[in-house]
C-alpha cells in the first residue's frame, strides 16, 4: 500500500514551504507529489526541487470541485506508470492542495474511489495554520475552519516571524481539533517524523463536525466557498526594476490589506537578470524576496498571481504601471 | 500628456470603482488629471522642473505635494474614501538585488 498525504492549509499559510522542506529530507526521497493551485497560472510546482517526473501540477481550478475526479484519475496514471517503470518507484504520495480547497471531498475520494482502492490509502492529513494571520483567517474563512478540523497534524508556520506562539490561537485550535498535536515550524522547517507518524486516517476520530461534513458529501458538495474571491495572473514580459516591485508590492498591501488574500509570484528584475525574485505575500504580511539562482523553466515572463476578495485586476495593472513609468522616468532623470 | 501622466489617468479611472467608489476621470490640457467623486474635485498635475516633488494635487481647491505616484494615490484615497485605512507595510528590509 502507498500512502497519500494531504498537506493542507489556507493560503499563505506555508504549504508549499513546508513541502520543498520536507522534499529535501532524505526520508522523502522516494515521494511523488501532486500539487494543486487555485490560480489562472500554477507557480508552485516550479518552486518545489524534485524531480519532474514526481511533481504534478492539477492548475486553474480547486481540487475539492471541478478537478476533483482529477485527483483520482492522476493518481491511478501515478500508479500505472510507477508499475511501468515509466517513473522512479515511490512509496509515497504527498497531495498538496489549493489553499481554497475545502478538504472533506479530497478525503472523500482517497478513501472511497474504486480506481486506487487497494493500492493507496490516506496516510494522514497535514494543516498548516499561518501564526501571524491564522486567528483572523479562522474567523474570516470557514474552508480554514474545516482545513483544520479534519488535520490529524497541525502545523504552526511563520513563528519566526509572530514572535511567541499566541496561547489564544492554540487555545482556538484545540477546541477545533482535539485530536491533532500542535507543532510549530519556522521557515518550514519542522521534523519530518513529527508530521506523519505512520497512522491511517481515521475519520471516527475527529470531531463531530468533520464527520458531518464528511458525511455530507457523500450526498453533494456545496460550491459555495469561492463566492467573492477572484484569482488572476499579472504577467509581465519586461523586467521590472527593482524599487519599482517593491513599492508595486507596498501599494498593494497598504490598499488591499485582507482583501489580498494571496499573492505569489516569480518576477524578472532588471537588476538581477537570470536570477528571478521569489515574492510571497498574504493580507498585509510580505515575505522578504527570495532569489532564484535561474528561471525554473523557459517561461520567463513575470508572473504575478493574485488570490483576491474583489480587488479588480485593471486596478492591479494599472497600479504596476503606473508604478513602473514613474520609476522609469525618475531613473532616466538621474541618468541625464 | 507624458507617459507618467497618461499612468496616472487610467491608474485614478481603475482605482474609482476598485474603491467602490463612482466618479469621472479626465485629463487636461496641461497634462494634469481631474477626478471628480462625491462632491469633490481633485486636480493631479505633474510639479514644475526644478522642485524635490513629483505632482501637485489640489484637493477642494486645498494644494498639496506629492513626491510619487504612492503618495498622490494615498492623498486621493483619503480625500474620497472615509472608510479607508492604510495598511502600511515595509517589504524590503533586504537588498533589492541579490548579494
Amino acid at each position: 500500500m502507498i500512502e497519500a498525504l494531504v498537506l493542507t492549509g489556507f493560503l499563505g499559510s506555508g504549504k508549499t514551504t513546508l513541502l520543498g522542506h520536507l522534499l529535501r529530507q532524505p526520508g522523502f526521497s522516494r515521494t511523488a507529489v501532486i500539487i494543486n493551485e487555485f490560480g489562472e497560472i500554477g507557480l508552485d510546482h516550479e518552486l518545489i526541487e524534485a524531480s519532474e517526473d514526481s511533481v504534478i501540477a492539477l492548475q486553474t481550478g480547486c481540487l475539492c470541485c471541478k478537478i476533483r475526479n482529477d485527483l483520482a484519475t492522476t493518481l491511478y496514471d501515478l500508479l500505472r506508470r510507477r508499475d511501468d517503470g515509466r517513473i522512479a518507484a515511490f512509496d509515497r504520495v504527498v497531495i498538496e492542495t489549493s489553499g481554497l480547497a475545502d478538504p472533506a471531498p479530497i478525503l472523500q475520494t482517497l478513501m472511497t474511489d474504486a480506481s486506487i482502492a487497494g493500492r493507496i490509502v490516506l496516510g494522514g492529513v497535514v494543516t498548516t495554520v499561518d501564526a501571524v494571520n491564522g486567528a483572523d483567517t479562522l474567523d474570516r474563512e470557514e474552508i480554514s475552519v474545516k482545513q483544520v478540523a479534519v488535520a490529524d497534524r497541525l502545523i504552526l508556520t511563520k513563528t519566526d516571524l509572530a514572535g511567541p506562539v499566541q496561547p489564544a490561537l492554540v487555545r482556538r485550535l484545540g477546541a477545533l481539533n482535539a485530536t491533532a498535536p500542535v507543532v510549530t515550524a519556522q521557515r518550514g522547517e519542522v521534523d519530518p517524523q513529527s508530521l506523519f507518524g505512520g497512522r491511517l486516517y481515521d475519520p471516527l476520530a475527529k470531531s463531530l463536525d468533520v464527520q458531518a461534513w464528511l458525511g455530507a458529501e457523500a450526498h453533494a458538495h456545496a460550491h459555495d466557498h469561492h463566492h467573492g474571491i477572484d484569482t488572476f495572473a499579472v504577467l509581465r514580459r519586461e523586467p521590472v526594476r527593482a524599487v519599482a516591485l517593491t513599492l508595486f508590492l507596498e501599494a498593494i498591501a497598504e490598499h488591499c490589506g485582507a482583501d489580498l488574500l494571496r499573492l505569489k509570484g516569480i518576477v524578472d528584475i532588471l537588476e538581477s537578470p537570470g536570477q528571478p525574485a521569489v515574492i510571497h505575500g498574504v493580507q498585509h504580511v510580505f515575505h522578504p524576496p527570495s532569489w532564484l539562482p535561474g528561471w525554473p523553466s523557459d517561461d520567463r515572463r513575470s508572473r504575478i498571481v493574485f488570490i483576491t476578495r474583489g480587488i479588480p485586476r485593471g486596478w492591479v495593472e494599472a497600479l504596476l504601471d503606473a508604478i513602473a513609468s514613474e520609476v522609469a522616468d525618475v531613473s532616466a532623470g538621474e541618468n541625464m | 500628456m507624458s507617459r507618467s501622466s497618461e499612468h496616472l489617468r487610467e491608474l485614478m479611472t481603475q482605482s474609482l470603482p476598485a474603491w467602490r467608489l463612482t466618479g469621472e476621470v479626465c485629463g487636461a490640457d496641461d497634462g494634469a488629471v481631474l477626478v471628480s467623486c462625491d462632491n469633490h474635485e481633485i486636480r493631479i498635475a505633474p510639479a514644475p522642473p526644478g522642485v524635490p516633488f513629483r505632482w501637485t494635487v489640489t484637493i477642494d481647491g486645498r494644494r498639496r505635494t506629492a513626491i510619487s505616484l504612492i503618495a498622490v494615490l494615498r492623498q486621493v484615497r483619503t480625500a474620497l474614501d472615509p472608510g479607508y485605512a492604510a495598511m502600511r507595510v515595509r517589504v524590503a528590509t533586504v537588498p533589492l538585488v541579490p548579494s
